[in-house]
């Protein structure tokens, strides 16, 4: 027996203060008791049909080939129109479930028609077997033997009657005939009687009753009326008896009526047959009547009986032989078709008893397979299909309790991603916005990650990533790093440090590269990471630092003698004023050269003692644009062909600055601008706005003839100069005043021509 | 249109065969004949072709035959016809195999109005299907120069009625008459 699963229900928490919705009710089909109800009324019925079918021959005929064999045609036709019903309402389903491509259709389908097939074929197979046999034996019933034998037995028992009654009747006429002279009127009826006994007395009849006419009465219309003269009657009649029949057949033949005979039953105690004679006088006038009457005894009346009414049963059962043959033609189909249609309704219930546990089971484990762990199947049954869903259960709680604890591996190892997640962002914001490049690398020698920084350092853009590190480093300027990685692979962990310069917008970019290897605890290379740092301005200080003590040590060691060396210059042209004018003229002329010179020197040893003594910048915020303004002014009306314009960028903030050191760059620079383009020219000082970066930029640009790349680095260095005149001094202590202000100051061309400062402040 | 002489024949056949068929199963048909008279509609009918073997055996076996007649009288509508009044005649015969007579009945609405034996066939043959001047209504009820009909339908029992669809048709008879006062 297949498994009864209610339906699909998700454990629900026993908390829950909602109360609990009634269950829905059951189905017909689902209910065993309704169910079993069913077929014993069903059987009931079914007994009833067969004790009514079996009794119909002592129902009427109406009752036979009315009620009987109309309501079985009813009954048949209702359970055809159902089982239509039925077939057709399954086989639509069917076919839709089919279309739908439902689970099971296809198996539901073939099990239906399986079992339809199982029981229609017999059942219609047996039918028309059963209903062929059926009407042969019922044509069988009646055969020429028995037909023969009840219909002379009918002939005998009606021929005896009919000779009974012939005689009775030839009686009663010949007493009639003999009563003819005999004065009815008399009120001595000895005589009568007399003549009356010896038919009695003989057995000729068994009673003899006879009337006389009573005239008519003087109205016209009446009819002649018979009186009761005299009855003569023997002894062995029955009780009971009456006069009854006699007058009425008295009286009928009196009226000229064919019926002059008649039979009357005394039920058990036999049959009378009467018959009557007119009795005419001889002028043939009616004066009388006479009824004869002989009783048939019980006996015989009964078997007579018998015999005629088993001759009538038999020709009833053949009159009605097409209702009756009907009637069990129909019971049968009645019978089929409960057969065809419970086995249908059975069938169809069964597949779905089968494939519906099934049907849950799958949608269960769809169900399951969506993640929702907590379906649970409810089982009725302790079969096979009890324990698949039990099985089915135990199944679905473990799966549950494996999820809840892959949720909480997971919700920890989410956690841990968070976390991770938010150091790995935390270092990448560092690494982004940090001055040091970081580059790694994994351990295919493949580039995994590159900061800005390094981007920035080595010129590198984020597609590389992905690419080959010896590749990418294969660049002719890059190739410095490459042969580092080479040799930090083979140190195996060790840190291997290497400064590089590399040349970029014709400078020397100096950078401090440490690679090192990664190490898995295994040991196994897991990659490498390369850590570059951008060590130019330390270099630029040290040998800014450098020469601000080479200049100490110069001014230290110079201008200590130039004071006697111009002393004695001016000594030995005092000394020799009054020496002859060649000589004086000599004398001047050397000792004013000397003493040029050294001043010359002096002030080349004041310059590199400001240089090396350069105070700290004291800086308070200021007003750029108003400092530029304010420096630029001291320009004008000085140089007719130089035009200088100030661009303001808006929104600029008070920068935190060394007026006096910041008006000095501007004038270094706009000196060396109008220097550059030989007093002639167009220059531009702008401010610009960089707020994400919360930096300033003053840009001092010329259309000068321009600097060479080459030429660019070494414009900041100490003595170095372009010009014919100067120290070589002044972009060095630029630089110097900018990068004590936490700055930078980079040169490049300008365009379309010249040369173009740019100034990075910090605000 | 062309027809194969084979073909000719064969429809010749049929029909030669569905006479015949006619001819042998004659259905019953009610003649009605209304009159009025005295005041009465009366009504007098005969039912032909009734008394076939079928029914002569029925009643030689014994069983009780019965013939019901329900006689309307129906006045003509455009939508509806309106019974003016309406009638049921019984007629029943049985028929006693040891006596050799039979015992007939007539009765009208359900009540007795004869009984009488006999040993005549074609008397219980007269007495089951024809029936003479039969009252129906009065005149009076009757709209002058209203056209009007007679509608009889006879049922006879037992049915022979075979397996299946035992429901048969009533015997129906019809006569129009307009009453002219």
């Amino acid at each position: 027996m297949a498994a009864t699963v209610t339906s699909i229900t998700p454990r629900r928490s026993a908390t829950t203060a909602a109360p609990t919705p009634e269950p829905p009710r059951r189905p017909f089909r689902d209910n065993p008791r309704l169910i079993l109800a069913g077929i014993a009324i069903l059987l009931v019925v079914l007994i009833a049909l067969v004790a009514i079918a079996n009794g119909t021959s002592r129902f009427s005929p109406d009752f036979l080939s009315e009620f009987v064999l109309y309501a079985l045609s009813a009954a048949d036709l209702t359970m055809l129109a159902a089982l239509v019903f039925v077939l057709a309402r399954n086989i639509v389903k069917l076919i839709v479930e089919r279309r739908k491509a439902l689970p099971f259709a296809r198996f539901r389908a073939k099990l239906v028609l399986l079992l339809l097939g199982m029981t229609f074929v017999p059942a219609v197979l047996v039918l028309i077997v059963g209903s062929e046999l059926m009407i042969q034996s019922v044509d069988r019933w009646f055969n020429a033997p028995m037909d023969e034998i009840l219909t002379s037995a009918n002939k005998i028992a009606g021929d005896y009657y009919a000779e009974r009654q012939l005689l009775v009747s030839d009686h009663a006429n010949r007493i009639a005939r003999a009563l003819s002279s005999v004065d009815l009127g008399n009120r001595d009826v000895r005589p009568i009687r007399d003549l009356l006994a010896p038919n009695v007395t003989l057995q000729r009849v068994q009673m003899i009753e006879v009337y006389r006419v009573v005239p008519p009465q003087a109205q016209r219309g009446s009819l002649p009326t018979l009186e009761p003269v005299v009855d003569v009657a023997a002894p062995a009649l029955p009780p009971g008896y009456s006069r009854a029949a006699a007058d009425r057949l008295a009286a009928q033949a009196l009226s000229g009526a064919r019926e002059t005979r008649s039979v009357e039953t005394l039920g058990n105690s036999g049959d009378l047959l009467h018959a009557a004679a007119v009795i005419r006088a001889k002028d043939g006038r009616a004066t009388g009547a006479v009824v004869a009457t002989d009783y048939l005894t019980g006996d015989l009346a009964a078997r007579s009986r018998r015999m005629t009414q088993a001759f009538e049963n038999y020709n009833q059962l053949r009159v009605l032989k097409r209702p009756l043959a009907g009637v069990y033609l129909s019971f049968f189909l009645m019978v089929t078709l409960l057969i065809l249609v419970g086995s249908t309704w059975m069938g169809l219930y069964m597949t779905k008893r089968i494939t519906r546990p099934v049907q849950m089971l799958a949608a269960a484990a769809r169900e399951i397979g969506a993640g929702r762990l907590d379906q649970r199947l409810e089982p009725q049954s302790n079969d096979e299909f009890g324990s698949l869903v039990e099985a089915f259960n135990v199944m679905a709680s473990e799966l549950a309790t494996s999820r809840r604890k892959v949720e909480r591996s997971t919700i920890e190892l989410e956690r841990k991603h968070v976390e991770v997640e938010g150091r790995r962002r935390y270092i990448e914001t560092i690494l982004e916005r940090i001055t040091t490049g970081v580059v790694s690398l994994d351990a295919a020698g493949m580039i995994t990650t590159i900061n800005s920084a390094a981007g920035r350092l080595l010129s590198l853009d984020r597609r590389i990533v992905g690419q080959p590190a010896m590749a990418v480093f294969d660049r002719a300027d890059l190739q410095p790093i490459a042969k580092l990685l080479t040799s930090g692979g083979r140190t195996k962990g060790e840190p291997s440090a290497q400064e590089i310069a590399i040349p970029r917008e014709g400078q020397e970019l100096h950078l401090a590269v440490v690679a090192t290897s990664l190490l898995a605890e295994s040991g196994a290379s897991e990659g490498a990471v390369l850590v570059l740092d951008d060590v130019t301005p330390l270099i630029r200080a040290q040998k800014v630092a450098a020469w601000r003590e080479v200049a100490r040590r110069l001014a230290h060691e110079i201008k200590n003698p130039l004071t006697p060396i111009q002393l004695s210059a001016e000594r030995l042209r005092r000394h020799f004023s009054t020496a002859p004018p060649p000589a004086k003229a000599l004398v001047d002329e050397c000792t004013v050269t000397i003493v040029g010179e050294v001043e010359s020197l002096k002030g080349l040893v004041d310059e590199f003692s400001q240089f090396a003594r350069m105070p700290s910048p004291r800086t308070i915020p200021t007003d750029l644009a108003q400092l530029i303004t304010d420096t630029i002014s001291l320009y004008r009306g000085i140089f007719s062909d130089v035009r200088i314009d100030q661009r303001f960028a808006p929104g600029i903030p008070l920068v935190r600055l060394d007026a006096e050191q910041i008006k000095r760059v501007i004038i270094n620079l706009v000196d060396n601008a109008i220097e550059a383009m030989e007093r002639r020219g167009h220059i531009v000082v702008e401010t610009q706005l960089d707020p994400s970066n919360s930096l300033v930029r003053v840009v001092v640009a010329d259309d000068g003839p321009g600097i060479p790349p080459a030429e660019r680095e070494k414009l900041f260095l100490p003595y170095y100069s372009t010009k014919r005149r100067g120290s070589g001094l002044g972009l060095a202590i630029v630089r110097r005043i900018i990068a004590e202000h936490g700055g930078s100051i980079e040169v490049g061309n300008n365009a379309p021509r010249g040369t173009r400062f740019t100034i990075e402040l910090p605000c | 249109m062309n027809v194969q002489p084979r073909t000719l024949h064969l429809l010749r056949v049929f029909a030669v065969a569905s006479v015949l068929v006619a001819i042998v199963h004659a259905e019953p048909d009610i003649a009605v004949t209304p009159i009025a008279r005295d005041g009465q509609v009366l009504v007098t009918f005969d039912m032909t072709d009734a008394f076939g073997p079928d029914v002569r055996d029925a009643i030689q076996s014994g069983l009780p035959t019965t013939f019901s007649y329900e006689v309307e009288l129906r006045r003509v509508s455009a939508l509806f016809d309106r019974t003016i009044a309406q009638v049921t005649m019984t007629a029943s015969v049985r028929f006693d195999n040891l006596t050799r007579r039979y015992q007939m009945s007539r009765s009208i609405d359900g009540r007795v109005e004869d009984a009488r034996p006999t040993e005549d066939q074609e008397a219980v043959r007269a007495w089951m299907t024809h029936f003479e001047r039969i009252p129906l209504s009065a005149t009076a009820a009757l709209e002058a120069n209203g056209e009007y009909y007679v509608r009889v339908r006879a049922h006879t029992r037992p049915r022979n009625a075979w397996f299946f669809w035992p429901w048969g048709g009533a015997i129906l008879g019809h006569a129009n008459f307009t009453f002219i006062q």
